[in-house]
């Protein structure tokens, strides 16, 4: 007993060696795959965006629309059904038209205050999921432009993480 | 002097407690920057309101000089239209392919089979054999592949075309092969619908000459170039894009030669739109515009 005791009580060296090597592996793998610039889309949730070549990065934060396979999402706020914007005749989504139209307004007061020129093209991207019809997508698009944001652009993910 | 030898001999650690102290702070720091998806903005050109047309308005004579370059695309097929005219029906069958959640493995259905498997209510099974979710499989598809069939006549099933491709994993395809005359290295594949690669076409061996539709990419193969080399169904989308570069250097001089409008069915997937605006934009076309196709 009196062994034991004596065993677990001496100074052992522990080697940092091996924890070392690790440590270096996993700072090698983040630096190379760190993002100084940062990202302005977060992509949302209870979707999966396309996978395209286009290497285009956001140059400033905009508006995002979220059309998912349950709703049509504007800044984080559900505004209608997407099965809703399926079965509708027209082209224009009611619903979406007022909410964007009010925050096309808000950004035009907000250039006036700041001394820049209002009547410019609103920007906003759109994140589609890629299974949604083309039909969705047209109608988003369109309200949208109807509703003074002409500068569209659609979110995607990069092909092979943006590697060659 | 024995005594000295023997002290030099001795290796000492060097502390590195510091070091991890800082590796330790470094690596949250990182990980809180790093991004393993990355994401990207593709621009779409909605039409300027000065060319709008009111209904009560007479709309413009068309410009017998312009391109009015369009492409088209169905459940079918895709076809290229300009100046009035299209190219011939590039025909297509669509597959899907997954990522198994059970397995991590990738499989390919036809999209019909899939959709009548589904309502007779089964589910597409992975290679494992386990069944994937009959609700959320929609969201397992990692890629459309449109597949180019070669018909002889509008009732002709048609039989799949087969490409050798450049591979970069898994066996799957990246970059499709042309030879000297920009043609792809492809031909009709065997058996019931094309659907076994024909034996006649061979991979290139190291050393000769291929490129890609990519501009200057012509090359010798390098030996585990050569190796990685794989026999895939043709995919409509590379047919489109040798079509398009072709359009585009044809009519350089053009004003509109830029411009390119995408028409789609209602039912289309976005996938697939954006699979297009890729090809276009690769092509030279940047301004991309939507229609509906009949609206």
């Amino acid at each position: 007993m009196a062994r034991k005791t004596r065993k677990y009580s001496e100074d052992v060296p522990f080697s940092l060696t091996s924890m070392m090597d690790m440590m270096t592996i996993i700072l090698v793998f983040l630096i190379k795959n760190l993002d100084a610039e940062g990202q302005l889309i977060t992509q949302a949730e209870n979707l999966v965006l396309p996978i395209s070549t286009s290497k285009v990065q956001a140059k400033e934060v905009s508006l995002s629309v979220v059309v998912d396979a349950g709703h049509v999402v504007v800044d984080n706020q559900k505004i209608v059904t997407t099965p809703d914007v399926m079965a509708q005749e027209d082209l224009l989504i009611a619903k979406v038209d007022s909410v964007l139209k009010l925050r096309r307004e808000t950004e035009r007061e907000h250039a006036l205050k700041a001394g820049l020129p209002a009547d410019e093209a609103g920007n906003i991207i759109i994140q589609i999921d890629k299974n949604i019809p083309y039909d969705v997508m047209y109608k988003v698009m369109a309200t949208c432009g109807f509703s003074g944001y002409t500068n569209i652009a659609f979110a995607v993910n990069m092909k092979n993480g943006g590697e060659e | 002097m024995a005594k000295a030898i023997k002290k030099s001999g001795k290796v000492e650690e060097p502390d590195l407690l510091p070091a991890m102290g800082l590796f330790t702070i470094l690596i949250p720091m990182l990980l809180s920057m790093t991004s393993f998806s990355k994401l990207a903005i593709v621009e779409v050109n909605l039409p300027e309101r000065s060319m709008m047309q009111m209904d009560d308005q007479t709309p413009p004579p068309p410009d017998e000089q312009a391109l009015n370059l369009s492409l088209a695309i169905t459940d079918e097929y895709l076809v290229i239209g300009a100046r009035g005219g299209f190219q011939p029906n590039v025909y297509f069958k669509e597959y899907w392919v997954f990522r198994c959640k059970s397995d991590g493995q990738l499989i390919k259905y036809a999209a019909d089979d899939v959709k009548k498997a589904i309502s007779s209510g089964s589910a597409p099974k992975c290679k494992d054999g386990s069944e994937m979710d009959k609700e959320k499989y929609i969201y397992d598809i990692e890629s459309i592949e449109l597949d180019m069939i070669e018909k002889t006549s509008e009732e002709d099933a048609g039989r799949l075309m087969w490409g050798i491709y450049t591979s970069q994993s898994e066996g799957q395809p990246d970059s499709v092969l042309v030879d000297g005359n920009n043609n792809f290295l492809a031909l009709v594949g065997e058996g019931e619908g094309g659907a076994n690669p024909p034996a006649a076409l061979k991979k290139p061996g190291a050393g000769v000459g291929v490129a890609t539709l990519a501009q200057n990419s012509a090359r010798k193969l390098k030996p585990e170039d050569a190796a990685k080399l794989v026999v895939y169904p043709l995919s409509a989308y590379d047919e489109i894009s040798k079509q398009l570069i072709q359009i585009h250097t044809a009519f350089i001089d053009l004003e509109d030669v830029d411009n390119i409008i995408i028409v789609a069915n209602d039912n289309v997937q976005f996938d697939k739109i954006i699979q297009l605006m890729d090809r276009a934009k690769s092509a030279g076309f940047v301004k991309v515009n939507l229609a509906k196709l009949g609206g």
